[in-house]
């Protein structure tokens, strides 16, 4: 597969993501995957930030290590960004007179053959008489000339962001003319070659894994969302709120994580599909509300967006560490379910599954997602708005049905599959008492020993009936492997990217990814690793969770384990390296993660 | 009232205040007309939260100080249901004092009921934030150190649309105060003073008889809001009560919803699954 890699790096604000989308947009409607990586840091001006596209005609859902072109906005990216480059790429910058005074970096470029370019983007702009704002479309115009595609791309692009304002729109078109005359002298016979389009990637759908996840939330039929700002939670906040007018949804941004958990489950409690999402720390703060809803059994949906912990970390980068910590939260002992999300798909598919889990077993549910997959930027084609069914479960509308209720039917112990019949306040029926205290069936307090231990029988055989219900976890491979690999979450698209490497095309690889983490299934689990020469697992945590939860769950340790834990995804060659080197025979490097 | 009686017997300290209160609260149910099936009751824990199986209606028994937050996510969900929030004086005065602020600011259309008796019942005494500073409680033998919170001067400060104030011993008062904070367009704060024969030896009973007035009586206009806090705050000689202040011109939280407006259903009739494909368009 060929991939070509482009890199803009900037102080934030600087317009970074405003090239970074423009390209990327333009790029998909040309006929290319792109898929956008950003990187930045907790602050809102300064800083050395980056949006990275990487571009194939086939399939890309990762990021590389090292970019055909660096597109740096100041000095910084020149000193910062310079060994990004790849052998022969590019570095495009618009700091004036600039040298390189390290000798150190004298030599690279030089034995790198790293073709240096400045666009003198301050003069340009003087005579243009165009704010500072407009380099950002003069600097793409470049790019788009060093990517040999045609102008009027470009030009389509910004009609339709400033074709209400024919003023803005002019001076944008003459920053583009502009940008494509000065690449001719600026970097004469200098291009950047894209493989052959292919046609099928020009309609997909350009968007984060939060906007994915907010479609899912909107497609569920959820109608409320109580939030609290925190990264990288926020944007499906924004976006939903962005939303509202169009979807008519109640969007509240509560006083803080409890608020907003409690609102979501006195919403769910009334009848409505409500919502609530957050990061580790305000997580912790939502675990006494989501202990609550194990006891009363009524259905709740917490987004959980991982991030570095422990503390406040690293705000604005990616780990998958909490992963324990969504199947442990909470004090007491209840039934959950515990899902993850991978990509753009997932974060729509899984939502109204979400909300059915909650419905039909009257448990707590949490999704996890994380920075790297909520926002990044995926190309993907158009949801399929026919596969998500609404399932309610036991909830009794019918008006017969109410009238035969009795307050006892709420917590009845004697329901097979521990989920009782649940109907909403407001339903002309008997009444009953959703019970934070231990209770009896009809939500009663008491402290009957044979009551509490029946109660408590109750909540847990959901556990059972909802492993049952659940998929097994997703298998990519060959029937018997010799290597396994087992992972969950965001790293499934770069798992994909090299496991269709030309390095590894041919080995007997398997690939298990669990989209649904609790209760955990097994069974292919044990299966394929009892007959798999090696299983390794790659996770970017610590202590690798999921193959710690494995070994819990069926006492399998026969693993290898490829971990990080520095706040970055995993990245192409990275994961590629590493994974070769544990395909190699080698006693010492076998055990070191076990 | 029968409609609303419970199997289970009270089980608070003989003389407690909760049986004024939950009389109270039943009665103006029925005065309103309103069955059990149509009304969620939500309680916090203490004392108070006793009450949850000791009478009728939807109810919900959830966390210590959270009980705001839940009954407003209930009422965001479906405002056609009076919600009614039940709630001591420690879990909304510490623990859950910042729900209690910004439920007042949002205006969310439900009642909240204080069951004030200046201390933590249910844990055997503790000081609350409502209890006088220097007096000698459980878990402070020297008298707590802190100073007193003027909870109607705070309460007044966040600008509420209804404030009224209760007395245990004077059930018809109460439920004249309930029926109007049920019906009232926003977030109705009741304020019970109640007496907790066990532990509140301060501002007992007969202390409270002694001191509480019908401010009605007196000619007090609840649409005076500058009168009504100064009423409200000066508890030095006597104890003003009845409805304080209420004012209908501000609209509750859910009419303040710009996509809300001018839709004739609630978001718990509102569950099904939407068509994204016409928002996806502009990802294109």
């Amino acid at each position: 597969m060929v991939r070509v890699a482009i890199k803009i790096v900037g102080a934030q604000g600087q317009g970074v993501n405003s090239v970074g989308e423009m390209c990327a947009k333009g790029l998909k409607r040309s006929g290319f995957c792109v898929f956008g990586y950003r990187e930045y840091m907790s602050l809102i001006k300064g800083g050395h930030s980056s949006y990275q596209l990487d571009v194939s005609a086939e399939d890309v859902r990762s990021s590389t290590t090292r970019v055909d072109i660096v597109v740096t906005f100041n000095h910084h990216g020149l000193e910062k960004n310079l060994r990004d480059i790849k052998k022969g790429g590019i570095l495009l910058h618009q700091t004036p007179q600039w040298k390189f005074k390290n000798p150190e970096d004298q030599a690279f470029i030089a034995e790198q053959k790293i073709r240096v370019i400045e666009l003198p983007t301050d003069a340009i702009l003087k005579k243009l008489k165009a704010k500072p704002i407009l380099g950002n479309v003069l600097i793409t115009a470049v790019v788009w000339s060093l990517l040999s595609q045609p102008e009027e791309q470009l030009r389509a692009l910004v009609r339709e962001q400033f074709g209400h304002k024919k003023d803005l729109l002019d001076l944008n078109f003459a920053c583009i003319a502009e940008g494509f005359a000065a690449c001719k002298v600026i970097a004469p016979g200098i291009t950047l070659s894209l493989p052959k389009p292919d046609s099928k990637w020009q309609d997909q759908l350009l968007l984060t894994g939060s906007q994915a996840m907010g479609l899912g939330i909107i497609h569920a039929g959820c109608r409320v969302y109580v939030g609290y700002p925190m990264t990288p939670s926020s944007p499906i906040l924004t976006f939903i709120a962005d939303m509202q007018n169009e979807t008519g949804m109640a969007v509240k941004q509560a006083e803080d994580e409890i608020t907003a958990a409690q609102m979501m489950v006195g919403a769910m409690h009334m009848g409505t599909r409500a919502i609530t999402a957050t990061s580790g720390g305000g997580f912790d703060l939502m675990t006494e509300t989501l202990s609550l809803t194990g006891i009363t059994e009524t259905p709740a949906v917490f987004i959980l967006a991982q991030r570095p912990g422990p503390g406040t970390a690293l705000p604005t980068w990616t780990a998958q560490g909490d992963l324990t910590l969504a199947v442990g939260a909470g004090h007491g002992e209840y039934t959950r379910l515990v899902m993850a999300a991978s990509d753009t798909q997932d974060s729509f598919d899984l939502l109204p599954e979400a909300f059915n889990f909650a419905e039909e077993f009257q448990i707590p549910v949490i999704v996890l997602t994380d920075k790297h997959l909520g926002e990044a930027l995926f190309t993907q084609p158009a949801f399929d708005q026919t596969i998500a069914k609404l399932k309610r479960g036991r909830l009794v509308t019918d008006l017969r049905e109410l009238a035969q209720l009795k307050p006892a039917d709420r917590y009845d112990p004697a329901a097979g599959d521990g989920v009782s019949k649940r109907w909403l306040p407001g339903s002309e029926a008997a009444t009953f008492c959703a019970q934070g205290d231990e209770h009896g069936p009809d939500g009663s307090v008491t402290e009957d020993a044979e009551n509490a231990r029946q109660q408590m029988e109750k909540r847990l055989k959901k556990m059972a009936a909802l492993k049952a219900a659940l998929p097994e976890p997703l298998y990519v491979g060959p029937k018997n492997p010799e290597t396994l690999i087992v992972s969950w979450g965001s790293n499934r698209g770069v798992i994909f990217d090299v496991l269709e490497s030309a390095e590894m095309k041919k080995k007997n690889i398997g690939y298990l990814h669990y989209q649904y983490l609790w209760p955990l299934k097994t069974e292919s689990f044990e299966m394929l690793s009892r007959t798999a020469k090696r299983t390794v697992f790659i996770e970017c945590n610590h202590g690798g969770q999921l193959a710690s939860l494995l070994k819990l769950a069926c006492g399998r340790d026969v693993t290898q384990k490829i971990l990080k834990f520095d706040g970055r995804p995993f990245f192409f060659e990275e994961l590629r390296e590493k994974l070769l080197s544990a395909l190699t025979p080698n006693p010492s490097l076998d055990r070191r993660g076990a | 009232m029968h409609d609303f009686a419970s199997v289970h017997p009270c089980t608070w300290c003989d003389g407690c205040g909760d049986y004024g209160i939950w009389s109270a609260a039943k009665r103006a149910l029925v005065e309103l007309k309103i069955q059990p099936w149509q009304v969620l009751l939500c309680f916090d824990v203490g004392c108070h939260g006793n009450m949850s199986d000791k009478i009728e209606a939807y109810r919900f028994h959830g966390l210590h100080g959270r009980v705001i937050p839940l009954t407003a996510g209930a009422s965001l969900a479906n405002p056609t249901i009076p919600v009614i929030a039940f709630g001591g004086d420690g879990a909304s005065f510490s623990e859950g004092i910042g729900h209690l602020v910004h439920a007042v600011r949002s205006n969310y259309r439900m009642t909240f009921i204080l069951h004030n008796n200046a201390n933590y019942g249910l844990t055997t005494g503790q000081a609350s934030a409502l209890t006088p500073q220097d007096q000698k409680m459980n878990s402070s033998p020297n008298g707590i150190p802190e100073s007193t919170l003027n909870s109607m001067d705070f309460v007044f400060s966040l600008k509420p649309t209804f404030v009224a104030r209760g007395f245990s011993g004077d059930i018809a008062q109460m439920t004249r105060i309930l029926m109007a904070a049920i019906r009232h367009r926003g977030f109705a704060y009741v304020d019970m003073l109640q007496a907790c024969p066990t532990y509140n030896k301060f501002a007992t009973h007969e202390w409270l008889m002694q001191h509480c007035y019908d401010a009605a009586t007196e000619g007090h206009d609840p649409k005076n809001f500058e009168k009504a806090r100064a009423l409200a705050v000066d508890t030095q000689n006597r104890v003003a009560t009845g409805i304080l202040y209420q004012t209908e011109d501000v609209p509750a939280f859910h009419e303040h919803l710009k996509p809300r407006e001018g839709v004739t259903t609630t978001p718990v009739e509102e569950v099904k699954i939407v068509d994204t494909s016409k928002w996806e368009r502009s990802f294109a």
